[in-house]
């Protein structure tokens, strides 16, 4: 009997409790990020909670608490002023700060996912070209990490995001307050930030360092994809000159335009088209931004010797491991899903529930997107393609980055499979029909792909999903053509015109500027002898016997020794 | 050759961007919008392309 009400005097005291937290969580609700300022207009809010019942330190140290029960309890609410004890204030506070907590955590490990991308990137693009190369490759994809950041943290985040204030899920990030704005024809146009630069000042802030981090690895993303295309045949102090400005100004500036609060984002706002432009973690900003300037600088640096006979048909020059290809294709998938699902930039409030229909569209876009590729090839050439299911995968994952916080799992479905064979046609066409060497395949992995991810947004968002109750400042979901919205496609194609338009031609510019001043591409001698040792000094495989033919495709590939030293 | 390039991928651009001063019509920008992707895809893969496929290292 005792122990009966014993029960029950507890389940009274966990009501109370859990009343009075349920209203608290309503009141930081309602005023959004729980301020001090604010918490004391709400009426009561020094009322003192000395009722509530908490368990006793004492019990807890004599029995421990194997079923965490008594963890985590009233007792942990942090008390602003001890002497006045336990007030509303406290516990509304409290909730507020768990819910920043809860995003900075999640966005923070969703972060150091991406991060880890840079590994996967690596032993993908250094699977696929020739051992003679691979420690040129595999310092290209370790340093765009350095020189990206750097460059980075100088300008490229204040350009990009220095006017992207508030960001609700990060605690408002207020000190990022200013975009640079013009008038055209009437209109708004944001074109880049001005706070953050060095992140001095008052960008010194906890949410701002958050957003930093997440961002910069986004952008790291972005560097990493030009060096595949340009493999075997770029001078690294090319490489580095070229990074740098990517990672200072070239990304930042689309970042802006699509997520810093631009003109692109604006698009809605301004020109009543849908949403603005759409691109939820970045089939656009990350990967096509990197897709086209890989084209450009590829297009620039010129086929690899070899890899064209003199009629102009392609040869094939195998990469040297695909385990390195396929544990790289697995990495990046396992990164996804910090990238999409990290997106939300929280997981508690604002519609950032959504993280599990986002990681289910990651998965499923990327598993439709290689069996699509491994299909294609397996009808088509005879066999089922290891390195081609692996760009399949990441096509798929490329395409479902920009809608995979808006469609539904079947759309992903869908748009995996197309990314699945436009990857396969896209490789196709970039080498036997536009004739631009591109050794991993990035340009129809990103590029190609990348757009596709653009675009898809327009067609199939399905006006369900709901995060805050509005989308670059236009109120209600992001909706497709298929479900109704032909304005929202108009935007996104708008945002293609950029990308293939502005994006490409800034890219192509500085890269022929680069090419004058310090030349991008390394002698044919060079190039012969692999650029592990002119280049970086050591082998990447020293104990290795490497055959004859590693030394050169001028033997299968018809292009002679000497014609090629003319270049 | 190079530069007329550039300026054709950027005037496919301008004329996307361009559209949506011109009508306020969603049809007509939608259509300008895929016009200006095709003249910018045509100075990059066309243009520029063709120049460098001239001078490729494999016609010497």
């Amino acid at each position: 009997m005792e122990t009966i009400t014993h029960r029950e005097d507890g389940m009274r005291s966990q009501q109370k409790i859990t009343r009075l937290l349920l209203f608290a969580l309503g009141v930081a609700g309602v005023l959004g990020a729980a301020s001090p300022l604010r918490a004391e207009q709400i009426q009561g809010a020094d009322a003192v909670l000395s009722g509530v019942p908490s368990p006793k330190s004492d019990d807890i140290a004599a029995k421990g608490d194997p079923g965490a029960e008594q963890t985590g309890t009233i007792n942990d609410v942090t008390v602003a002023d001890s002497k006045k004890g336990l007030t509303l204030a406290d516990v509304a506070n409290q909730a507020g700060q768990n819910k920043i907590a809860i995003n900075f955590v999640w966005t923070l490990v969703a972060g150091f996912l991406v991060m880890f991308m840079q590994a996967g990137f690596a032993l993908v693009e250094t699977g696929l070209i020739r051992a003679k190369n691979a420690n040129h490759t595999m310092m290209m994809n370790f340093m765009v990490y350095g020189l990206g950041l750097f460059a980075y943290w100088v300008c490229g985040f204040a350009i990009q995001m220095g006017g992207a204030a508030p960001i609700a899920n990060l605690g408002g990030v207020y000190p990022l307050n200013h975009e640079f704005v013009t008038n055209l024809f009437g209109k708004p146009w944001g074109l880049f930030g001005t706070k953050g630069f060095f992140l001095h000042g008052a960008t010194y802030d906890v949410g701002v360092m958050v957003l930093f981090l997440f961002q910069m690895v986004f952008m790291d993303t972005t560097t990493t994809i030009v060096t595949g295309s340009c493999a075997e045949r770029w001078k690294y102090s090319a490489f580095a000159v070229s990074t740098i400005f990517l990672g200072a100004l070239t990304y930042p500036l689309f970042g802006n335009w699509a997520w810093g609060g631009g003109w692109l984002s604006q698009l809605g706002a301004n020109f009543g088209l849908g949403h603005g432009y759409c691109d939820f973690a970045g089939s656009g900003v990350v990967h096509a931004v990197g897709g086209l300037t890989a084209m450009a600088v590829a297009m620039q640096l010129g086929p690899r010797i070899g890899k064209y006979n003199r009629d102009g048909r392609p040869n094939v020059i195998p990469g040297h491991d695909l385990t390195y290809v396929l544990l790289g294709c697995f990495i990046l998938a396992f990164g996804w899903f910090g990238f999409n699902p990290g997106s939300t930039l929280g997981a508690s409030g604002n519609g950032c529930l959504r993280i599990g229909s986002i990681a289910v569209n990651t998965m499923l876009a990327g598993c439709t997107g290689s069996f699509a590729a491994l299909l294609y090839m397996w009808i088509r050439y005879g066999k089922p393609d290891a390195s081609m299911a692996g760009n399949g995968l990441l096509a798929g994952l490329v395409a479902i980055t920009a809608p995979s916080g808006f469609v539904n799992t079947l759309s992903a479905c869908i748009i995996g499979w197309v990314a699945g064979i436009l990857v396969c046609l896209g490789v196709e066409f970039f080498d036997r029909v536009a004739k631009i060497d591109d050794p991993v395949g990035a340009m129809s992995v990103h590029g190609l792909n990348g757009l596709w991810g653009v675009l898809s947004v327009g067609l199939f968002a399905d006006g369900r999903s709901n995060y805050g109750g509005s989308w670059n400042g236009v109120s209600g979901s992001v909706t497709g053509l298929f479900y109704g919205d032909a304005g929202q496609l108009t935007a996104q194609l708008i945002g293609i015109a950029t990308l293939v338009g502005g994006i490409f031609a800034l890219s192509f510019v500085f890269n022929w500027l680069v090419d004058v001043v310090v030349g991008q591409r390394v002698s044919a001698k060079v190039e012969l002898a692999g650029l592990d040792i002119p280049e970086m000094g050591a082998l990447c495989y020293p104990d290795f016997q490497l055959k004859a033919s590693d030394y050169g495709a001028a033997s299968s590939g018809g292009v002679s020794v000497a014609a090629s030293a003319k270049h | 050759m190079k530069l007329v390039g550039v300026l054709c991928v950027l005037a496919g651009w301008a004329v996307a961007v361009a559209g949506l001063f011109l009508s306020s019509a969603n049809a007509v920008r939608l259509l300008i919008a895929c016009a200006g992707i095709g003249i910018s895809l045509y100075g990059s893969l066309g243009l520029l392309n063709g120049y460098f496929l001239e001078r490729a290292i494999w016609k010497r």
